[in-house]
């Protein structure tokens, strides 16, 4: 009875075993599949686009650079602050030279040697520079130190931080050995053709607004919110700066 | 409160000027925006100039790469990479030892923007040995594995014509490499292989 009873229930648990190994199979041969499927580590946008390519890319990487200082608000702030009470055409030509000048200086040298300047740092020196400059607008230096600090020596030397801040995005975008400094220059072209369309989009709504009754008491209010803008900047890069500690 | 004097009314632009500036300004956001922004960054072209600039194919691969990316997250979810598991295993890639016979070659070709996986199922701890060389273009690949949440990177590199060294599993899964052509003209890949390996697996 026994081994009868046995053989009996033996031969549907027998096809359900098999069925379920079958299934079990499938299940496991489709998980494999679908992580063998693609899925190495995929970086989009300009990085990852940099990160494909190799060789001399010229206009890619002016078009980059533009890109890089149109989309950097810090940059566009300290800019705006340089340019807010210059109207006369060459003071704008010197002073924005001179912010290219040092910006191209760090840019360059701290990719090409590879300085490895924490970013959060650099962008909080970034955010503070913008807070300088707009203090200077207020004419606060004067009152409080009795003196004008040099405003061109002020521009270079924040430029040579923004070029550092700069050098230290584009090592982070991990550019080939090939064609580097020759993409490097492009890049920095890029970036002074960048500064040029802001400057120009920032010297026709100055125009407009210093046209205005209003302009000084305005201006007062904006270098205000400026001083506010930076102050913001930099504690954004502190914070950035302890959370990756 | 402000370190300058009020401009002088004369010195400033006549508003003539400024509508005149404000027009060209308009005009030419809009041809940046058609004949260069949207080539490189969405790869469509309704100018024709995108592509003479070479910016087309960088908008091109940027939607491949958001397209992979976006695939692979639908694959493994969210961020997985492990950085210090990345760092302690790119260790062991090492020189390749001097080999008396490969116990597999494996030949394909990629045309211009094409790529590929070759890829070996390896027990834990079990080594691979693997010489590569390409003939015809240069070639972009990443040397690495996943399987579950263990993820691991070997080596990266781009626009390389040979490699040669062996990698230690450090979980069990399929090893090996994604190769993609970034260079303009065809290349063909010759890989040879030895190691505990269990079978070789082909991708798209």
């Amino acid at each position: 009875m026994i081994p009868n009873r046995s053989y009996r229930s033996g031969h549907p648990s027998h096809a359900l075993r098999q069925s379920l190994i079958l299934f079990t199979t499938i299940v496991l041969m489709l998980i494999a599949f679908a992580t063998s499927a693609y899925a190495h580590a995929v970086t989009p946008g300009d990085a990852g686009y940099i990160q494909e390519i190799f060789g001399v890319h010229i206009i890619s990487f002016i078009y980059l650079g533009a890109k890089h200082m149109i989309t950097g608000y810090d940059h566009i702030l300290f800019l705006l602050g340089v340019v807010f009470f210059l109207y006369h055409m060459k003071d704008v030509a010197i002073y924005v030279s001179i912010f290219a000048v040092g910006h191209s200086i760090t840019m360059i040298a701290g990719v090409w040697f590879g300085w490895g300047i924490n970013a959060y740092i650099i962008d909080a020196i970034i955010g503070l520079s913008v807070v300088y400059k707009a203090l200077d607008n207020l004419g606060l230096y004067q009152k409080w130190l009795g003196f004008q600090p040099n405003t061109k020596a002020a521009t270079l030397i924040f430029g040579l931080f923004h070029g550092t801040g700069l050098a230290s995005k584009i090592l982070d975008y991990q550019l080939s050995e090939d064609g580097l400094l020759a993409n490097l220059l492009a890049f920095n072209v890029g970036v002074e053709v960048g500064q040029l369309l802001a400057l120009f989009v920032i010297l026709i709504v100055m125009g407009y607004w210093r046209r205005s009754p209003n302009f000084m008491r305005q201006a007062s209010v904006a270098n205000i919110i400026m001083v506010g803008l930076g102050l913001l900047l930099t504690y954004q890069q502190i914070a950035g700066y302890i959370a990756s500690t | 409160m402000n370190n300058a004097p009020k401009p002088n009314i004369e010195d400033l632009p006549t508003p003539v000027q400024l509508r005149r500036s404000t027009i060209i300004a308009g005009m030419t956001a809009i041809a940046i925006g058609v004949m260069v922004y949207l080539p490189a960054e969405y790869g469509t072209d309704p100018t024709g100039v995108g592509s003479i600039l070479g910016l087309t194919e960088m908008g091109e691969i940027k939607q491949q790469l958001a397209a992979e990316a976006a695939a692979d997250e639908a694959l493994h979810g969210g961020d997985e990479s492990s950085s210090l598991m990345n760092d302690i295993f790119g260790l062991f890639v090492g020189a390749a030892h001097a080999q008396e016979a490969w116990q597999d070659e494996v030949t394909f070709t990629l045309a211009p923007g094409d790529s590929t996986e070759v890829k070996v199922t390896m027990e834990e701890g079990t080594t691979l040995t693997y010489a590569w060389v390409t003939t015809g273009g240069r070639v972009n690949f990443d040397l690495h594995a996943h399987s579950g949440s263990d993820e691991v990177t070997y080596e990266r590199g781009r626009g390389e014509t040979s490699g040669e060294g062996s990698i230690t599993a450090p979980f069990a899964g399929d090893h090996g490499w994604f190769w993609r052509n970034r260079d303009d003209i065809e290349l063909t890949v010759t890989l040879q292989l030895s190691g505990a390996y269990s079978e070789i697996v082909r991708g798209e």
